[in-house]
């Protein structure tokens, strides 16, 4: 079979060459400011890792229908602080308050993609006026102040999402229970395809993946426990793409909406399904970016939706619909946060770090349209 | 004799695989109206675009003379220098704005180093549209007019580029019929004022009532030029089906079983333009039976079949029954699970998602059979992939292959075995057989028979009148919305249907 090798050399091609970007980026960081590979800052970027690919698994699951939303940055800032509010100043159990929190975002994105799919405003406008009309329904919420996840010096769920640590047994336990998973799906895979050169590749990078990541997690406090959590969202996230008539039906919607429709896919359904899905994921990274930061502040989550766009469109996710990858996203995710990261210990000033963000973007974009051109 | 203001001489076309137009000849005499009919394909289209300059010099054989010189069209531009201007049934011009602005779009009078002379656009545009007796008002928006007066505003457009020659095409398909006489007065008007004219109709009734010639052509050849006095309808109908019947159509008709869908007086509104699209429809189709339905552009062939599978137009009146229950469902999905299945007539629109293989196609409105517990089983769905690969003979390197990349033929074979797989009771055909060629056309005929031997039925829609008298059992032609004929195997010919399909009761044959 010429072809399928063809196109998985080319996908190869794509990965490596992001892998190499990847590699350059921390070995450029490693020696302008050694403690970047160091233990506890590795923590740390796994957990900012965690909150960005975490957004970005959502975007992707909105772009692949060739949508955009670009309301997730303020619309995770004021479902955290809803949960913030209800948990700290109301007084509620924290689990209530994320409770509240997880199904107002899933409602209020079922809601807005009525307005998309039904009423056919583009995705680009609803979620351009939810980016303000949240931020603003934010300030309202948290009344202008800064209203933490937990009353000082204690600890809940809320505060724990992002301050608790799997202990480093767990960790191995965890990493060779990933590992026999891959075994399982590897063997599953070689009966179904004849290509399995590749699939053992991925099977076996994967696998040294995983446990280089436990070490490194161990070496400093464990694996954070929005890691754990981002790893249960990717998941999520490709076996919904990847393994279920959904997931296709995303692909296909995203590649050609009126076949799509007269292939007898339901495209209204699928598609507020993703935004739904998406307003989960924006409460989720909500939780943990407050959980991150300690308090709900007027300034949490600015820009973040760019930064998810980015590291889907960095990870070969097309903006017009129909392609992108799981795989991608991720790298894509590690791409921007290394860069982000890297950039905070280096003391880059703000100012410098949003232009660069935006020429990343901008960058990312451009290389997209020309991808589609050729 | 009068001049001849424009003359084609042995023009040929080609298109990859297919010649479009073979040796067509034609001549235009100054401040005549030259009708050209054939049926859909026959190469009016294409004869338009090389005089128009779409399909520019170089890329067809043989020439054109425009005042007894030889002209070179190389884009559209020359086309308009040398005085053509072509009105397409698409009409061409910006809503938003008014009726002067159009008249002089792309060419606005300018003033004082580059400022629009607003002024000036009104007042000329006032004094053509008195030149030609078009009565609007030149302010008004063009989006507030009928679809008749946006028709007259193209045509006075073309005329202020001092057209000598005008080229409609199809220009009554959308209009009512005062609009219809109106359209037709102003061009008897303009033959007076020495435009000469090139009108393409379907149209029989309009073609008598105003052209002075009539130039046939069947299978991209001309067939005949005569004078309309010197003519008749039926003559001219003759002629644009003139065409054999071959054995290339290997039809093994079936013991028709019990009716399995049906459509009881069904009319249907368009939703863009709320105008009543598809009047008074009814048929009944059996098991085992393949019910052809034929008809011109236009008459709503494409829409009927839409609408039947849930995924065009309001519903005004009338019923579908598909088995024994009458459905209520409106979305494709749904029908798909009542057994009804369509197989589009744009592949690369409706049919395929071309960037994708052809694996995800075949499977793509199937893949609730292949999921448990939520989870798509790539095991069956892959065997059922290869199933439906291998049966329908798609010529590729696999199902890894990408979908855009292929045949035309093999598209369709892919589009064709993505209806099947949802193991449908009726199946809608929507030209299986455009544009692909005659090796892959005898397999999807042989694909149409081994269904209803299965005792599926199928409802073959086709251009080509020797293919729908060659495969169906039964058939139906579409006028102008209606079911303007219904005939069976045995008494069907091309004349028949053309007259039907026509809107013509009775036709003597000559």
């Amino acid at each position: 079979m010429s072809n399928s090798s063809e196109m998985n050399s080319k996908l190869n091609f794509r990965d490596f060459s992001l892998l190499l970007a990847l590699v350059a980026i921390c070995g450029f960081f490693g020696w302008m400011a050694p403690e970047f590979l160091g233990p506890r800052n590795l923590s740390n970027l796994m957990v900012e890792l965690s909150l960005n690919a975490t957004l970005a698994m959502g975007m992707l699951l909105i772009i692949l229908p060739g949508h955009i939303d670009l309301s997730v940055g303020s619309g995770l800032a004021l479902l955290g602080g809803i949960a913030s509010v209800l948990t700290t100043k109301l007084g509620y159990p924290a689990p209530f308050g994320l409770s509240v929190g997880l199904i107002a975002g899933v409602l209020i994105w079922y809601a807005k993609s009525w307005l998309i799919v039904h009423e056919r405003i583009p995705a680009f406008i609803v979620t351009l006026a939810g980016l303000l009309v949240y931020r603003g329904l934010f300030w309202l919420v948290i009344n202008n102040e800064t209203v933490p996840v937990v009353s000082g010096g204690q600890t809940n769920l809320y505060s724990l999402l992002s301050s608790y640590y799997l202990s480093p047994l767990t960790g191995y336990v965890l990493a060779t229970l990933v590992t026999l998973a891959l075994v399982a799906s590897f063997w599953l895979s070689r009966k179904q395809t004849p290509d399995s050169e590749t699939s053992f590749l991925k099977f076996f990078v994967g696998a040294q993946a995983t446990f280089l990541f436990v070490i490194i997690a161990n070496q400093h406090r464990g694996i954070p426990l929005p890691a754990l959590i981002f790893g249960i969202v990717c998941l999520a996230t490709y076996v919904l793409t990847q393994h279920t008539s959904m997931g296709r039906h995303l692909y296909a919607i995203g590649g050609n909406a009126e076949a799509a429709l007269v292939s007898g896919i339901p495209v209204q359904r699928v598609v507020m399904t993703a935004f739904a899905l998406m307003g989960g994921i924006v409460a989720i990274t909500g939780f943990l970016l407050a959980s991150y930061t300690g308090n709900s502040t007027t300034d949490l989550g600015e820009w973040m939706e760019l930064d998810a766009v980015a590291a889907c469109v960095i990870g070969g996710v097309s903006l017009r619909g129909g392609r992108g990858t799981v795989m991608g996203v991720l790298f894509g995710a590690l791409i921007m946060a290394c860069l982000i990261n890297g950039m905070t210990l280096l003391s880059v000033s703000p100012e410098h770090k949003l232009i660069a963000r935006g020429l990343i973007l901008l960058a990312a974009v451009w290389m997209d349209m020309r991808a589609n051109r050729s | 004799m009068k001049t001849m203001l424009l003359s084609a001489h042995s023009i040929t076309k080609k298109f990859p695989g297919v010649a479009a137009l073979r040796e067509v000849s034609f001549d235009l005499q100054e401040g005549e109206i030259h009708a050209l009919c054939g049926e859909n394909g026959a190469g009016k289209s294409t004869l338009i675009k090389l005089l128009s300059g779409i399909h520019p010099h170089g890329s067809y054989e043989g020439r054109f003379e425009v005042n007894g010189s030889e002209a070179h069209f190389g884009s559209i531009a020359d086309a308009g220098r040398a005085g053509i201007g072509v009105i397409y049934q698409e009409l061409a011009l910006v809503e938003e704005m008014t009726v002067a602005e159009n008249i002089f779009l792309g060419r606005e009078p300018v003033r004082w180093g580059g400022l629009i002379d607003w002024p000036k656009i009104f007042r000329d545009a006032a004094a053509l549209l008195d030149r030609f007796q078009v009565t609007l008002d030149p302010a008004a928006r063009v989006s507030s007019l009928g679809v008749g007066q946006k028709q007259l505003v193209e045509i006075v457009k073309a005329l202020a580029k001092d057209s000598k020659i005008l080229i409609l095409d199809e220009p009554t398909a959308a209009l009512a019929e005062h609009e219809v006489l109106v359209l037709l007065d102003i061009l008897r008007d303009l033959r007076k004022r020495g435009i000469t004219c090139i009108y393409i109709s379907h149209k029989l009734e309009e073609v008598f009532a105003i052209a002075d010639r009539i130039t046939v052509l069947r299978d991209g050849s001309t067939v005949v030029t005569k004078k309309a006095a010197e003519t008749s309808r039926s003559e001219v109908i003759k002629h644009m089906v003139g065409r054999e019947i071959s054995d290339l159509f290997p039809r093994r008709a079936t013991e028709p079983g019990e009716i399995v869908f049906e459509v009881n007086d069904l009319s249907v509104i368009d939703p863009t333009t709320r105008i009543e699209r598809l009047h008074n429809i009814s048929f009944k189709l059996r098991a085992g039976e393949v019910l052809g339905l034929g008809g011109l552009m236009g008459a709503g062939r494409t829409e009927l079949l839409m609408h039947l599978f849930g995924a065009w137009g309001t519903r005004h009146s009338g019923s579908i029954r598909i088995g024994e229950r009458k459905t209520l469902a409106c979305s494709p999905a749904e029908r798909i699970q009542e057994g009804l299945v369509l197989a589009s007539e744009d592949r690369r629109r409706y049919g395929l998602v071309l960037d994708h293989e052809i694996g995800f196609n075949l499977s793509l409105s199937s893949l609730n059979q292949f999921t448990h517990a939520g989870l798509i089983n790539r095991k069956s769905e892959a065997s059922s992939n290869r199933h439906f690969f291998d049966s329908l003979r798609i010529k590729a390197t696999g199902l890894e292959a990408t979908a855009g990349k292929l045949s035309g033929g093999n598209q369709q074979k892919i589009v064709l075995g993505k209806a099947l797989m949802t193991k449908p009771r009726v199946v809608l055909l929507d030209e299986p057989t455009r544009g692909i060629d005659v090796g892959a056309k005898i397999e999807i005929y042989e694909i149409i028979n081994r269904l209803t031997a299965e005792g599926k039925a199928v409802i073959l829609v086709s251009s080509e009148l020797p293919e729908l008298i060659g495969m169906s059992d039964r058939i139906l032609m579409l006028h102008e919305g209606r079911i303007g004929g219904e005939f069976t195997r045995a008494e069907a010919n091309q004349e028949k249907l053309m007259a039907a399909a026509m809107g013509q009761q009775h036709v003597e044959l000559v």
